[in-house]
């Protein structure tokens, strides 16, 4: 995804500055965009790795689903806006399915988790090639044009995709942390048998939550799609931004999930700046290597 | 309503840990579960909740057979538990123990208030900050107050001090009094015989004695079990 981000502000800059006349603050501005992507594709990953123990491989595919359900929106003649609560309730679906009928199995087995998931997205692509074709389609932006904004002219669609990523990022936040829903999901990570014998319908709860965190990233799919291809390798591009938040913030607390977006946003960024994407992608991955060398545990990160 | 478990056979892998055991309990009385340590008193109180399987017999609540239930479905259909160890979420607060348990406000503040010395005052702390034995109060005071039916309870005067063991045992027989059915496995033997109306007696996951306590030789017969 480093590379992908990158190429596209290189190209931008080349076309001849249309929308780029301050080069540090719509760098700064494309960084805010890469943390507002981060995030919501990370949380989603950390949802289901911090509160059921998943290391889910297929998140990647869940925003694939959710950018070919836009584009499905568009084919339909309906509007992109539609397209945003339409991916997730499909994911929402779609990932309660998921867990029924495939990790419910193998909660109590995290290296299984792994290779299930990565099955299923190795199906979950084929499927995608089966119905759409290898082909590269577009999602047209629903807002062409620039807005200006710190002294810059920044394509507006950013600027909503920013909007509804920090809203969905937040609102979900709150629901884990914050409402009766939260509560019991984090009774079942702390004890499954004790909040099963409070009266808990863990199963539920569980096939919930991993359906909240699919639909985090099909939100995610449906909001990048306008910007560049969709094809059924997109979700290849994310997966590996999103496990670097995950593991440079940590999950023992969901907040860490935003913090550690902001701070890969800004590595990254601070990276491409200074040097090129190429370096910024080795700054990322040292940036994981010493996190994970003296990180305290498995699920904590920097901040949480 | 009545809680049945006949033949009721559960375990740890291939060994069983229960060999066929029956035991029921009525709204309105308490039976004892004694026995020494490893007897599967705690086994039972599992295989009763659902939360080991049973792997053989049958348990029924009220009308229905609930042996391939899971725990929260007997929950709701009104059986509850107090467990020996991990009795509450001891990462969260005093304060969301009461929550999950689904007390409203007012029946928070009576668990709270039913071991006074003890818990008022300490709902917004971890649950795991509180010592053994107020655990313990706490978790008998969420299932005494959460209106089930039928309570199965795992030693719940494990760590508590003399004075608080009268105090649960007035809750509990006040709880019998309204109607409450109460399986209590209990080490201890004054409590058990001050509420108990009827006894089993397990010795290596199967049933050796039962009574009632008005049975003349009762607590002679629990004894031989119980001495080395
Ligand atoms: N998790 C487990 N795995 C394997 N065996 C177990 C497990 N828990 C208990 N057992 C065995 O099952 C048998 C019954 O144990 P159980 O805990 O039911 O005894 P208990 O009567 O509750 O003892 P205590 O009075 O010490 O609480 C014992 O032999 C014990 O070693
Ligand atoms: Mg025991």
């Amino acid at each position: 995804m480093v590379g992908r981000r990158a190429d596209h502000r290189l190209r931008s800059k080349r076309k001849g500055s249309v929308f780029v006349v301050d080069a540090l603050t719509s760098e700064i501005l494309n960084g805010v965009g890469s943390f507002a992507t981060l995030a919501i594709v990370a949380l989603g990953l950390g949802i289901v790795f911090g509160l059921m123990g998943v290391i889910n491989l297929a998140h990647g595919e869940f925003v694939m689903v959710g950018a070919y359900v836009a584009f499905m929106v568009q084919e339909a003649g309906r509007s992109h806006w539609l397209a945003i609560p339409i991916a997730a309730i499909v994911l929402l679906l779609l990932g309660g399915m998921i867990e029924l009928a495939l990790i419910r199995r193998i909660y109590q087995r995290p290296e299984l988790t792994i290779l299930a998931t990565f099955g299923l997205s190795i199906v979950l692509r084929q499927l995608a090639e089966l119905i759409f074709t290898k082909d590269f389609r577009s999602v047209v932006n629903p807002v062409p044009g620039a807005t200006p904004a710190l002294g810059v002219l920044y394509p507006t669609y950013r600027f909503v995709l920013i909007a509804v990523a920090v809203t969905v990022v937040v609102v979900t936040l709150l629901t884990f942390t914050r409402s009766q829903f939260g509560l019991t999901v984090q009774a079942i990570v702390a004890d499954r048998e004790l909040a099963e014998s409070a009266g808990i319908r863990t199963s539920v709860v569980n096939s919930l939550a991993f359906g909240i965190g699919a639909a985090t990233a099909g939100v995610a799919g449906a909001l990048v799609a306008p910007l560049g291809a969709v094809e059924p390798q997109i979700g290849l591009t994310y997966l590996p931004g999103a496990f670097l938040v995950v593991i440079v913030g940590g999950v023992s607390r969901l907040w860490g999930v935003v913090l550690g977006a902001g701070i890969v946003a800004a590595v990254q960024t601070g990276a491409i700046h200074f040097a090129d994407a190429v370096l910024a992608q080795i700054v990322s991955l040292l940036l994981a290597v010493v996190v994970l060398q003296f990180g305290r545990s498995s699920r904590s990160g920097l901040v949480a | 309503m009545r809680l049945q478990a006949t033949g009721l056979e559960a375990g740890y892998g291939a060994v069983p840990a229960l060999h066929g055991v029956s035991v029921s309990v009525e709204q309105g009385e308490i039976v004892a579960i004694v026995g020494r340590n490893g007897v599967g008193k705690t086994t039972l109180i599992k295989a009763l909740m659902g939360l080991l399987p049973a792997t053989s017999g049958s348990v029924r609540l009220g009308g229905n057979d609930v042996t391939r239930w899971p725990p929260s479905r007997r929950v709701r259909a009104g059986l509850r538990a107090v467990y020996q160890e991990r009795a509450v979420f001891s990462e969260l607060t005093v304060r969301d123990n009461l929550r999950l348990n689904g007390l409203d406000a007012s029946a928070q503040a009576d668990v709270l208030e039913m071991f006074p010395d003890s818990l008022i005052g300490r709902d917004q702390q971890r649950a795991g900050t509180l010592s053994g034995g107020e655990q313990k109060m706490l978790a008998s005071g969420c299932a005494l107050r959460a209106g089930a039916s039928i309570l199965v309870m795992d030693e719940p005067t494990e760590g508590l001090q003399p004075s608080n063991v009268d105090l649960l045992g007035k809750h509990l027989s006040q709880a019998r009094d309204d109607g409450l059915g109460v399986i209590l496995v209990e080490q201890h033997l004054a409590l058990a015989t001050s509420l108990a109306t009827r006894f089993v007696v397990l010795e290596k996951g199967e049933v050796v004695a039962s009574g009632h306590a008005d049975e003349p030789d009762i607590h002679e017969r629990i004894a031989t079990h119980l001495v080395i």
